[in-house]
């Protein structure tokens, strides 16, 4: 396991000034900050909510004060790796729902994108505005050593999380101004102004004068509503919810105090199913009849397209070297991580065999729902995995017990390490590709653990990178 | 403005107000159960059920069973009771939060801070001493909120929303509370000038927190039943009028119809009402019958209310 901090024992340059400060802080300070935090966070109303059978109560979600340090040397390979990953992935979803080269080349096989469950069959033939299918993409990235940071998935439906990157950093800066002062660390704030700009390259073919953007949320018992409402503010558009929505010969309004007002690009934060009960799920009470219709006559864009999803699919995920060389002819700057796929005989019996000692992962899961992590199952989870692998192969893939890197987190008395992902977000505009300096870092709080999804147990960390 | 939006900033201000209300009804419940006179006492208990419009709402959850400590739980921390003072906070804060990105962040935080801070008094820790405690809590956050909305929000369409919310709650509010205890403001009334008719109206000047006020506008000697309306109905200055909350929805209505450049069919209405009331006194309203009044202005209101959202909440019209 690489503990970011150290090399050979010794602490890491971009991390002594933060060492040095974090154990000359005596305990009642540190326990003050943090209840300070919470209560910031508390105040602003940075929750989340939590789905189970029994409520939908609102959640804060733990947030440690030890801040993860990239230098400007690593923060580039990552940047430079999830640029090229971003417009692999959109040059393919725009190649798979058109000509569909790469399947013919032999690159892919046929039946993973034809057969995919996510693969949007509506979609076929129809020319996205600016060719851009996914334009906010989340890449998750795992550290394993000194050298490596590798791909652990892309999330290219609508990945959330960002608002804790720049909420965290406000609430840091606002708690220990003087690191601040004395260390120089790339600024986070203009994510939004970045996004709003990438929205608004992505024009429908008939759009109105003055662009009318919008960001639509299925409401608040959804678990990223602070989010929805956070970017909505920090962009200046408005938060629609479906009702808000509907479409009159083929063109979509919104319902305003002074009447309707057309609507030209939609950053929707609601999944595909949900979009429109015409056209989707005819159970969908959060959608709007008819968006779909008015989106393929060109009067309004969905960002992301429907069907990007199949992007971000982990048994996509497993040809991603190959649909970069394709559509870029790059090597991958970024590593995936050595990954089975049960669809395959020989991968299967193998998986099969190892289960220990590997996490296996439904290929349409997320938020850590519905996957195995071998060396922490009883044998009867295993058994019981087992059998629904053997039933349905194609719906797994697995990896090996991956072991993240660690970062400090200030535990009860001490610091003390714990395992650590990150995810950058990469916009896709019409005519240019941007990551703001910063990410996301989740970090997997209980001792040893290494789930970081805030769903079941994990935090979060500021993320700094450094000027130089 | 989404049309949504307009329909939150509104019910934000009126369960503002209306847990604001309760709180002052409460209060006036809790000074009359320090005077010792049972059978009022009773009485006074089951007339707030009635003036805060959830009498029948109790009766179905608790039958004819009128005992003070359930309906102090009743109006403070039910959930069967859609205005206790909880469920009022509580859906203040719903309702805001869909439209965070409307209101400035401190409004937001007086809002928020005050849905986690009630939190504290809780039901199951509550004896009826805690009541003082949790009425100041109420109206304190309450004007918080005002004054923040006040001092923070520009004054715009979201400005005027948030303020006839807080109005048209108020005028409602205010229009019951007369009408509930309307016979003891008769002159026919058979303990005119008594002990106990002083009594009956101080308490009616105390649940809108306009005693202090009536007391500076017509000194000691002033308190009769003709003063009483007078100053509940009528009177500009006081901010609990029935004609100071209407002045304020005309002036919000013509507000929104200036900035929409569009007429709105509650905007005619309001003024017409206005200009009547310019016209009345409390003689006038007596000969109508304060009753009778009364019920004519509620519907009124309600019809005010109903064009309000047929004008700015569906949102469809071209």
């Amino acid at each position: 396991m690489f503990n970011e901090v150290y090399e050979k024992r010794r602490i890491r340059s971009v991390y002594s000034p933060v060492i040095n400060w974090a154990k000359s802080l005596p305990e009642s300070t540190i326990l003050k900050r943090k209840s300070e935090a919470e209560n910031l966070f508390k105040k602003i109303g940075i929750t989340f909510s939590v789905y189970n059978n029994y409520d939908t109560s609102e959640r804060l979600i733990p947030f440690d004060m030890f801040p993860r340090i990239l230098s400007k040397t690593e923060w580039k390979k990552i940047q430079s790796g999830v640029v090229q990953r971003s417009m692999a992935l959109n040059a393919f979803l725009n190649d798979i729902y058109n000509d569909g080269e790469i399947i013919k080349a032999k690159v892919v096989p046929a039946d993973l994108i034809y057969k995919n469950p996510a693969y949007e069959i509506k979609m076929v033939g129809f020319k996205v505005p600016k060719k851009i299918y996914s334009p906010i993409i989340g890449t998750d990235i795992i550290r394993e050593d000194k050298r490596n940071f590798k791909v652990l998935e892309d999330n290219c439906r609508t990945p959330s999380g960002v608002s804790y990157m720049i909420e965290n950093r406000e609430i840091m800066m606002r708690m220990f101004p003087e690191l601040f002062q004395s260390l120089k660390i790339e600024p986070v704030e203009n994510y939004p102004e970045i996004l709003l700009n990438t929205l608004k390259s992505l024009t429908p073919k008939n759009c109105s004068k003055n662009r009318n953007i919008v960001i639509l949320t299925p409401g608040p018992l959804n678990s990223a509503y602070y989010e929805h409402s956070f970017l909505a503010d920090m962009m200046g558009v408005e938060l629609v919810q479906g009702s808000d929505l509907y479409v009159d010969q083929g063109i979509t309004y919104m319902k305003t105090t002074r009447g309707r007002e057309k609507v030209d690009i939609i950053y929707r934060r609601i999944d595909d199913n949900f979009i429109d009960p015409i056209t989707f799920d005819r159970n969908s009470c959060i959608g709007v009849p008819g968006l779909f219709d008015s989106y393929k006559s060109g009067n309004v864009n969905i960002c992301s397209a429907p069907g990007s999803g199949i992007a971000d699919d982990k048994a996509i995920y497993t040809y991603m070297p190959e649909i970069i060389k394709f559509y870029l002819g790059e090597e991958p700057i970024l590593e995936n991580i050595k990954t089975w796929r049960c669809s395959e005989k020989k991968d299967l019996e193998y998986v099969v065999k190892n289960l220990k000692n590997l996490v296996v992962k439904e290929v349409h899961g997320s938020g850590g729902y519905g996957m195995l992590i071998g060396s922490h199952a009883t044998n009867k989870q295993i058994s019981h995995f087992k059998t629904k692998i053997k039933n349905n192969p194609s719906n797994y893939i697995a990896q090996p017990i991956i072991s993240l890197s660690s970062v400090p987190i200030f535990n009860k008395k001490s610091l003390s390490p714990r395992h650590v992902d990150l995810r950058p977000f990469c916009l896709v505009g019409s005519n240019s590709v941007n990551l703001v300096n910063g990410a996301l870092t989740r970090v997997a709080l209980k001792e040893g653990s290494l789930v970081v999804n805030s769903s079941q147990g994990g935090g979060v960390k500021d993320t700094w990178v450094m000027t130089e | 403005m989404l049309s949504r939006t307009a329909e939150n900033l509104y019910w934000t201000s009126r369960y503002i107000e209306r847990a604001d209300s309760i709180a002052r009804l409460l209060e006036v419940a809790y000074r009359i159960n320090l005077i010792p006179n049972t059978s009022r006492t009773q009485n006074e208990w089951t007339s707030i059920l009635e003036t805060s419009g959830i009498k029948d709402e109790y009766i179905l959850h608790y039958k004819e069973n009128f005992k003070k400590d359930k309906i102090e739980n009743f109006l403070i921390f039910d959930e069967k009771n859609g205005s206790s003072i909880f469920e009022c906070i509580r859906k203040a804060r719903s309702n805001i939060k869909m439209v965070r990105t409307a209101v400035t962040l401190e409004v937001w935080n007086a809002v928020n801070s005050t849905f986690h801070d009630i939190e504290k008094f809780s039901e199951k820790k509550y004896s009826s001493r805690d009541l003082p405690g949790i009425i100041d809590f109420v109206k304190s956050r309450v004007n918080l909120i005002r004054g923040t909305i006040q001092n923070t929000q520009l004054i715009d369409d979201t400005f005027d929303f948030l303020s006839i919310g807080t109005y048209v709650e108020r005028a409602d509010f205010t229009a019951r509370i007369i009408d509930v205890k309307y016979f003891i403001l008769l002159p026919s009334s058979n303990y005119v000038g008594s002990q106990i008719d002083n009594f009956q109206w101080t308490l009616m000047l105390r649940s809108v927190s306009a005693y202090r006020g009536f007391k500076q506008t017509y000194g000691n000697n002033g308190v009769n039943h003709m003063n009483i309306i007078e100053f509940l109905i009528l009177d500009m200055t006081c901010p609990r009028s029935l004609m100071f909350s209407l002045d304020k929805i005309n002036s919000h209505l013509t507000n929104l119809k200036k900035i929409y450049k569009k007429n709105s069919k509650a905007e005619e209405e309001i003024s017409l009402i206005v200009k009547k009331f310019k016209k009345l006194s409390a003689k006038k309203i007596l000969n109508i019958g304060l009753h009778e009044f009364l019920l004519e202005f509620i519907r009124k209101l309600y019809s005010v209310n109903s064009n309000l959202q047929n004008n700015y909440f569906f949102g469809k019209e071209k």
